[in-house]
């Protein structure tokens, strides 16, 4: 691989821009402990940094494994450079998505559409025989649910989508 | 003391009985609970903050502007809720520019956000704010004789600055004690601390990894423990470890693992006497073993 | 007459090994010392250490004196410490201190230790009864001790005390105590000194896995230990019982053993961004004893980032460690380590060489801890009301490592510095004690040269008639059971005993006094004493004798309450004052036929000789002229300054060698004291400490002088490796570091015009067909070169392809700092090198990133290769020269690599600098202070007195074979051509006898053990052992 042509040096600027990403020293403390390096492909928290120092824009692109991240932030705590290697997932995760629309998870459509990713107090019946209040839920709030919509539409993700959040 | 009760998604959609049980027990011990009218998602990880930092804040936004108007924190029960919502608060904390951002944002809806509100766990407040000992004194039945593992939801450990509370993320504690005050003996193992797994796309990617992930530590549970249950405290830890039993069990064609799974919640509002078909009926692994073994405790 | 000046005393606070060296140093320099220690013993962490690489042997005691050996103790320096300018204040504290440079007022806390040791006859009964058992702290817990205690198992005295958080006071061991040691009630005592400057050398605090959280994924288990605690397990004071290594929570064999590397260490997120320096050659050599003390089966995996083998000697440690004695290397930090329900511990880790992960289980986990400085700086700045620098740490002058800025009067050594090694403990130790003993002479105290005592003449001739006396230890001999009446008894009747008589507490001055009485009458013409502790108090007795007219030499101590003791310890083997008898009949004999011995006076030219003009020998010359000695200071070329003086504009840590040079150049040529002589080598030399000769040959002119010096000092320095590989050479954009650093400096390299920089470390080094070793400097030279090229032109971008990044201890933070800048650093491993190729244009460097497990090419604006350093041509003639050895690398070999490492093996001969191996300017600064004040200890003095024991040769015997000469380790014996014969230098003999054994002959033989005295201990044995066995 030609680095002059493949790399992007301010690639790291796109994403994560604290620069915490440079402390990493490719220890491999991130990869030894984390659940989902145990998928195939692997998680590789460790790649990922180095991807994005490097600036290998394309690769970072393709890279599905950041979505197999469980969130589950040991990687954080355990992180001796400090990196916030969590933290740097979503960043990436966010750059995807902004690269590259099919990235946009769906969960933000259900969440723009109805307030929650599930349908959260819709369960009237089964509620009331656990001995529940109904809910005052945002779906059943349209005046609310307007504004919410009309907040999000202001962000870019939704507003540069905004084919996807349509009835 | 009161707290703003902010329930997510799973849990009033999937598990009601979960909140039933919250709902139930917090006041009991001295926690009044207020509602969050028109919450929204927390925004769970792999919405907002997966796809854009700033509607990622601004729906945190939102969510802590209700607890600020309630003039309390929020009280949470899901992992991932916690973890986002405090991550979240942090956020907006360091960052005055998007802190201001966010609430250009919310203005036309009529929201502020100052941080003001907190956000706590409902492990963390059950441990460090009622504590173990005035639980047992409350307690109609107990678990005596009977063994448990805890699950710690990792979002309540890592990274520690931001959403811990435990003496140690390395070594916590705090489950463990509220199981044992509920009279179990809870059984420590090799992995403990690993992950559920059942949180983000691991499971969705590399399915058959995720099981066999989730499945090394079922194995640990039966080899080195004695565990009759699991007392998770979150959403997603509960019905994950409740479905990957039924899963690994479909896989490799026997039942081997049937360990019951219980919202620390749902342990809670059994021994204080609730009814259990309110706050402990909805689950996949069968619970009676378990229920059928609750022993009525006597006031002294 | 000028009124007497006081006499110098410093303060060493800690006494660790480079405390104590610190302290021997300025003891031998004639100044007073009061040496501190926080804890109830003497000797720091090594003194948990019975292993040291690279001769996986102790070495401690090579840190003595070699010259006047009789001022100090000469024994197991792991047991005690004796020095007559020393006194030694273990469990003190320092609770206070008042005044400014050369005025001192310190308030000691002499902690309670609830058992006296001058009264204490150390049975041990009251061990014994005490009910009270806790964790052994200086076995780590693994193994048990009692309230009352001997704090380290192989000291002598035992030093016992209370534990007082541990004691129940039930007052047991005050019942069964003799000689009413004990007092439960015992007050921390406080105490005033006067001194006129300190050294601190209290080490820092250790990394402790039950104090601090983030071990708390890995110590889940009593069997994993840290790096310490894993010596006490190899050691038979600990919990070693021969044959394997049993983990500490069922005894079973630990079969596999691993270790994590920069536990708690390189760890921005804990605030601990250094490195602690020492915990890689900790691991390799740990490693390899692990295999040969828990048998060959014993599987070692060391986990770590970089192998910091930064030292001399170090890489081709690593070498032996790997290949010939298999210790895996893996390169991955793992998050933590998880408890098997059979006791073992699994890790899983990141393979770099497979490129996947492996789930391993081990039955050991070793942690490699390294230091937590910043809680013990921040106590000493407290404690003298100084800053702390932006690090947290106490701020040295900055060409210092061991002067504290702007405290006239204050220094600090050892692990203050940062972890060090024991090379460099001993380095700093000797540095601090030069500093100080500069800063003493310029404040204007004396030095204490004692008055020799004139040696009476010995009455060799006369038919020996001994005076055996023996001490009664005041109370301590009721205890002992020791039958006076007896021993005296079936002494006198042995030939040659005149009288046998018994006074009390010989070490008193009323003992003393009884002493010089009994001498004043007796007819003896040789004197045995039976006391204690010969080695303590040998030398105070023997001035006893000489003063009551009795030549020292034939007066002998010998440890009565020694020998009292092993007779106790067995009351099976029958009448244990028999067994006195003939143990003391053995001393009797040695001493019977014993010859009376001169201590010869050597004259010193108080004179030095500099070799080197760069800021090593222009340090070391203006360190002794400052104190008066006349230097002579010879540079090779045609002006000071050397390598980095002339050539090194700044260096990463913030050092300016041109302009530190150019100030010191100044210095240098104004000092009255110190003549220069430039263009000049040194063609041979001869002599021995205090006088040698020098010839110096001038290249320019070709002419000759002669030179008479007492002492040199051997300072030359190195050179940038030359290198063909990379393309070197073939075209201007592929350079040495040294070149870039020029370009970037005058500006004939315009970093504003650079893309892309790829920068190539170890090139030619650390490889068998090259420089075998590691350069020490290179990492930090291409750093800094680095930030200079992303300051000047932060779009810029710099790769650095590198093997183990060496920036131990604090210059770990330019590491951080280079990273934090965007500086891209990629590993590659010896067998994977990269490749440069010449393209069209710019050069083109290909290599494999191993975290992407990708192959890379970059077009290159410059590539700078880091070449190493290369010792300079003239030390094989210097070292021909003066007679000295040159290491395998080209390096001059000093005397011992860890504890001597500014002295050679001969006498009064020094080397400082890159001389010795590649290092930072201020580790040259400081080698080169240590070997002036190793210089001037004896320059200081118009004569130095041999020691009265050393080796001969009976002329008439000797075939002039010369064996002696190869043998002897100290370069003691030479083959004196001119007259035929071989010469001894006493000032250097050590009295080893290698040379008796070797001498076929019998003509090599050290005076006080000839054969006829050996055969007569022998015989006295001997019968004794019939007798026993008849006995029996």
């Amino acid at each position: 691989m030609d680095l002059q042509e493949a790399s992007n040096k301010d690639l790291w600027k796109d994403i994560y821009k604290t620069g915490d990403l440079h402390f990493c020293f490719n220890c491999s403390t991130c990869v030894s402990g984390c659940p989902a390096s145990h998928g195939d492909p692997p998680l590789l928290v460790r790649n990922l940094a180095r991807l994005v120092i490097l600036g290998l824009e394309e690769e970072l692109l393709q890279e599905d494994t950041p979505w197999a991240c469980v969130s589950c932030s040991k990687c954080e705590e355990m992180c001796p450079m400090d990196v916030k290697p969590f933290e740097m997932i979503l960043a990436i995760r966010q750059w995807q998505s902004a690269n590259d629309e099919t990235r946009v998870p769906q969960a933000i459509v259900e969440i723009y559409k109805r307030g929650y990713t599930q349908a959260v107090g819709v369960n009237k019946e089964l509620r009331e025989s656990l001995g529940l209040p109904p809910l005052k839920t945002l779906t059943e709030n349209i005046e609310q649910l307007e504004l919410f919509r009309e907040m999000l539409m202001k962000t870019k993700v939704v507003s540069e989508n905004d084919y996807m959040f349509g009835e | 003391m009161q707290l703003c009760l902010f329930l997510g998604c799973n849990t009033p959609a999937i598990r009601p009985d979960v909140e039933r049980a919250i709902r139930a027990t917090m006041p009991v011990l001295g926690i009044d609970l207020v509602d969050a009218d028109n919450y929204v998602c927390c925004p769970a990880f792999g919405s907002f903050p997966s796809a854009d930092e700033e509607a990622w804040l601004a729906t945190s936004g939102w969510n802590l502007s209700i607890a600020e108007e309630k003039g309390c924190d929020f009280v949470v029960q899901c992992g991932s809720c916690y973890s986002s919502l405090r991550m979240g608060r942090e956020h907006l904390m360091h960052n005055a520019a998007m802190m201001n951002r966010v609430n250009e944002l919310l203005d036309p809806t009529g929201r502020k956000v100052t941080g003001k509100s907190g956000v706590r766990h409902v492990s963390e407040v059950l441990y460090r704010e009622v504590g173990p000992e005035k639980i047992a004194s409350h307690l109609k039945k107990s678990l005596e004789g009977l063994h448990g593992i805890v699950q710690y939801p990792c979002h309540t450990l890592f990274p520690s600055e931001v959403v811990g509370f435990e003496d140690s993320a390395r070594a916590p504690k705090g489950l463990r004690v509220l199981t044992e005050a509920l009279g179990a003996s809870v059984d420590g193992y090799s992995r403990e601390l690993q992950c559920c797994g059942g949180a983000g796309g691991f499971m969705k990617s590399t399915p058959e990894q995720a099981i066999e992930f989730a499945q090394s530590k079922f194995d640990a549970i039966l080899e080195e423990t004695q565990a009759d249950f699991i007392a998770v405290s979150c959403i997603t830890c509960l019905m994950f470890m409740e479905n990957v039993q039924n899963t690994i069990n479909k896989k490799i064609g026997e039942e081997r693992y049937k360990i019951p799974v219980f919202d620390y919640n749902q342990l809670l509002a059994l021994c204080l006497g609730f009814d259990p078909k309110e706050v402990s009926s909805i689950c996949n692994v069968p619970r009676d073993s378990v229920i059928d073994r609750l022993v009525p405790v006597h006031p002294a | 007459m000028a009124d007497k000046k006081p006499i110098g005393t410093v303060l060493v606070a800690g006494a660790g090994i480079s405390g104590i060296k610190a302290a021997i140093e300025l003891a031998e320099s004639g100044y007073k010392v009061v040496l501190t220690d926080d804890s109830p013993q003497i000797g720091g962490i090594l003194a948990k250490l019975d292993y040291q690489f690279p001769t996986d042997h102790c070495g401690m005691c090579r840190m003595l004196p070699l010259v006047g050996r009789e001022y100090a103790s000469q024994y197991c320096m792991r047991k005690s410490l004796f020095h007559e300018n020393i006194e030694i204040m273990p469990f003190t504290a320092i609770a206070s201190v008042q005044g400014d440079g050369g005025n001192y007022k310190v308030q000691l806390l002499k902690r309670a230790r609830f058992v006296d040791p001058a009264i204490c006859n150390e049975m041990g009964e009251c061990i014994d009864v005490c009910p009270v058992e806790v964790d052994d702290a200086f076995n780590h817990g693994l193994t048990k001790r009692k309230a009352i205690y001997q704090p380290i198992p192989h000291n002598t005295p035992k030093m016992l005390l209370i534990d007082k958080d541990a004691c129940t006071r039930c007052g047991e061991c005050v019942k069964v105590c003799t000689t009413n040691a004990i007092n439960l009630d015992a007050r921390d005592e406080e105490e005033t000194r006067e001194v006129h400057s300190i050294i601190l050398a209290s080490g820092v605090k250790l990394y402790n896995t039950r104090e601090f959280d983030d071990a708390k994924s890995y110590a889940v288990s009593p069997d994993v230990v840290s790096s310490l605690a894993f010596e006490r397990m190899m050691s038979g004071s600990g919990s070693y019982k021969g044959g394997e290594i049993r983990r500490p929570s069922d005894g079973k064999p630990a079969k596999n053993i691993a270790w994590v590397q920069c536990m708690g260490s390189r760890n921005r997120r804990q605030k601990r961004d250094y490195c602690s320096s020492i915990c890689c050659m900790f691991a390799l050599k740990e490693a390899v004893l692990a295999k040969e003390y828990g048998g060959a089966d014993v599987e070692t995996t060391i986990f770590y980032m970089d192998m910091r083998t930064f030292g001399k000697g170090f890489q081709q440690y690593r070498d032996k460690a790997v290949e010939e004695h298999d210790v895996q290397l893996i390169r991955c930090r793992v998050q933590g380590v998880s408890l098997n329900t059979d006791g073992s511990l699994q890790m899983r880790y990141f393979d770099p060489e497979t490129n996947e992960f492996s789930v391993n289980d081990y039955d050991l986990v070793v942690l490699s801890t390294g230091q937590v400085p910043f809680e013990t700086h921040k106590k000493w700045a407290d404690l003298l009301g100084i800053p702390l620098d932006s690090r947290g740490l106490l701020a040295t002058a900055p060409e210092s490592k061991v002067r504290i800025a702007g405290k006239p009067g204050l220094f600090l050594c050892g692990s203050l510095m940062g972890l060090t090694d024991v090379s460099e403990a001993m380095v700093s130790g000797t540095a601090a004690a030069g500093e100080a003993s500069k800063f003493l002479s310029a404040y204007g105290v004396d030095s204490t040269r004692e008055e020799a005592i004139p040696e009476p003449p010995a009455r060799e001739r006369e038919l020996p008639l001994i005076s055996v006396v023996l001490c009664r230890c005041g109370e301590k001999a009721g205890a002992t059971g020791l039958d006076y009446e007896m021993l005296g008894a079936a002494l006198g009747r042995i030939s040659g005993v005149g009288e046998v008589l018994a006074i009390d507490s010989v070490c008193r001055e009323e003992g003393e006094a009884a002493l010089a009485d009994i001498l004043g009458k007796t007819q003896a013409n040789r004197l045995l004493i039976g006391a204690c502790q010969p080695f303590m108090y040998r030398r105070k007795l023997k001035n006893v004798a000489r003063q009551a007219g009795f030549n020292s030499s034939l007066v002998e101590v010998f440890d009565l309450f020694g020998i009292a003791r092993r007779g106790m310890v067995e009351p099976s083997t029958g009448d244990w004052t028999l067994r006195a008898v003939a143990e003391v009949r053995a001393e009797i004999e040695k001493l019977k036929y014993k010859p009376a011995l001169q201590v010869s006076v050597l004259p010193i030219n108080q004179t030095a000789l500099v070799v080197g003009g760069g800021i090593g020998g222009m340090t070391a010359a203006l360190s002794l002229a400052g104190r008066g000695v006349p230097v002579h200071l010879v540079e090779k070329g045609g002006q000071l300054g050397g390598y980095l003086g002339n050539l090194v504009e700044h260096t990463v840590d913030g050092l300016a060698p041109v302009a530190m040079a150019k100030d010191m150049q100044l210095k240098v040529l104004q000092n009255k004291k110190i003549t220069v002589h430039l263009n000049c080598e040194v063609e041979k030399s001869v002599g021995t400490l205090g006088s040698f000769e020098s010839k110096l040959s001038f290249g320019d002119t070709g002419e000759n002088t002669y030179l008479h010096h007492g002492a040199v000092i051997l300072a030359t320095g190195g050179r940038e490796g030359a290198t063909t590989e990379y393309g070197y050479g073939s075209s201007e954009t592929v350079l040495t570091q040294s070149e870039l650093k020029q370009g970037l400096a005058s500006g004939s390299i315009d970093a504003s015009e650079l893309e892309n920089v790829v920068m190539i470390q170890c090139v030619g080094s650390r490889e068998k067909e090259g420089r075998r070793y590691c350069s020490r400097i290179c990492c930090m030279g291409a750093i800094g070169n680095a930030l200079k090229i992303k300051e000047m032109n932060p779009d810029a971008r710099v790769f650095i392809l590198y093997r183990d990044v060496m920036t131990y201890g604090f210059y770990e933070q330019y590491y951080t700092k280079a990273r934090a800048a965007g500086i891209i650093f990629i590993n590659y491993s010896l067998d994977n090198k990269p490749q440069v190729e010449m393209g069209e244009e710019k050069p083109v460097v290909r290599f494999t990133d191993p975290v992407l497990n990708l192959e890379m090419e970059i077009q290159a604006d410059l590539v700078a290769l880091s070449t190493g350093v290369d010792p300079v041509d003239s030390n094989r003639r210097l070292a021909d020269a003066f007679g000295v050895v040159l290491t395998e690398d080209g390096f001059l070999a000093e005397a011992d690599s860890k504890w001597r490492p500014v002295e050679f093996q001969k006498v009064g001969i020094y080397l400082a600098g890159t001389a010795h191996s590649p290092m930072p300017l201020r580790s040259v600064i400081m080698q080169a202070e240590a070997a002036a004040q190793k210089a001037y200890t004896y320059l200081s003095g118009r004569e130095v007195h041999s020691a009265a024991v050393t080796s001969t040769v009976k002329d008439a015997l000797c075939i002039r074979c010369q064996r002696c000469v190869t043998i002897c380790p100290y370069g003691a014996r030479s083959y004196n051509e001119a007259d035929d014969c071989i010469d001894i230098d006493a000032a250097a003999c050590q009295a080893c006898g290698a040379c008796a054994v070797e001498c076929q002959n019998n003509a090599a033989e050290v005076k006080g053990w000839s054969d006829k005295q050996l055969m007569a201990v022998l015989d006295a044995k001997l019968m004794d052992s019939l007798f026993s066995s008849a006995a029996g």
